[in-house]
């Protein structure tokens, strides 16, 4: 398998979207604007589900 | 041609990167690949009652909020029924993935003993669930009573028909074991109602942790 492919890698895709929902988090909170906790709670979970969508897509590939 | 066709057979041997049931080419099975998409699904689900926890928590004065009846804030009693509660839903993940292994080990008895205890375990934490909701009804804390009665309810409440999903599947599980149709080459259900469990428990600690461990403000 190629080291590119390894399932684990899968998390990367999901840490994209987690760190936009932090940076999301920081930017409202150092502005010193009003949080939008919702958003930061879907941006970050999103990358929870986004993750177990990329490991499904790499580990369910074939290896052919 | 009858060796390609035994080629793409499927088999439940072992990912050797993450222990779960695969093809002979190197994929998962459908078993497993359907619940791991829909447990995806289940966390954009969940996340989204988390955000409207949050989006109400965020704007609301103080929080807990005021108890209509009492005139005084809202207090969840931690100790008599959710904590062994809590500790019984992370026991029961352990108990979930030794059955797992010890399946995929061609271990039957400690298989069907784990899986046993797993579901006993599931319908105990739904008794004290529902037990809770008597204890709170009794003190004014109901669906209806403002914004924290009615998101702490929507979210207990969903995990616990989770857990009842659960559960089922755990009964199934285990008849279809006490059947003897489970093997460490044919097990897959076996698999993917773990991941679901796990998956369950975790949602649990997460909601355990904001209601009942992050402090309120106001």
């Amino acid at each position: 398998m190629h080291p590119l492919r390894h399932p684990r890698n899968a998390i990367f895709v999901g840490l994209l979207f987690s760190a936009t929902g932090v940076v999301y988090w920081a930017v409202q909170t150092i502005a010193g604007w009003h949080v939008d906790y919702a958003g930061v709670t879907m941006l970050i979970l999103l990358g929870v589900a986004t993750s177990i969508l990329a490991y499904v897509l790499i580990a369910g590939s074939p290896n052919d | 041609m009858a060796a390609d066709s035994h080629a793409l057979t499927t088999t439940t041997e072992h990912s050797p990167v993450a222990g779960l049931s695969h093809d002979a080419r190197g994929g998962i099975s459908n078993v497993v690949l359907g619940m791991l998409l829909f447990i995806t699904s289940e966390v954009m689900f969940f996340g989204g009652l988390f955000a409207a926890y949050f989006n109400v928590r965020a704007n609301s004065p103080i929080w807990p909020t005021i108890n209509p009846e009492t005139n005084e804030q809202f207090h969840l009693e931690m100790l008599p029924l959710v904590l062994p509660a809590t500790a019984l839903l992370i026991i029961s993940s352990f108990t979930c993935q030794l059955a797992v292994w010890a399946i995929r080990r061609g271990d039957r008895t400690a298989f069907l003993r784990n899986i046993a205890v797993t579901f006993a375990i599931g319908i105990a934490f739904l008794i004290m669930q529902a037990t809770d909701y008597i204890v709170l009804g009794s003190e004014g804390m109901t669906l209806s009573a403002g914004t924290y009665g009615t998101t702490y309810f929507t979210l207990t409440g969903f995990h616990g028909a989770h857990v009842f999903g659960g559960a089922i599947m755990l009964g199934v599980v285990l008849y279809r074991g006490i059947g003897g149709q489970f093997s460490p080459r044919h097990h897959d259900a076996v698999e993917a109602v773990s991941l679901y469990w796990h998956f369950v428990d975790v949602v649990w600690i997460l909601l355990f942790s904001l209601l009942y461990l992050l402090p309120g403000k106001g």
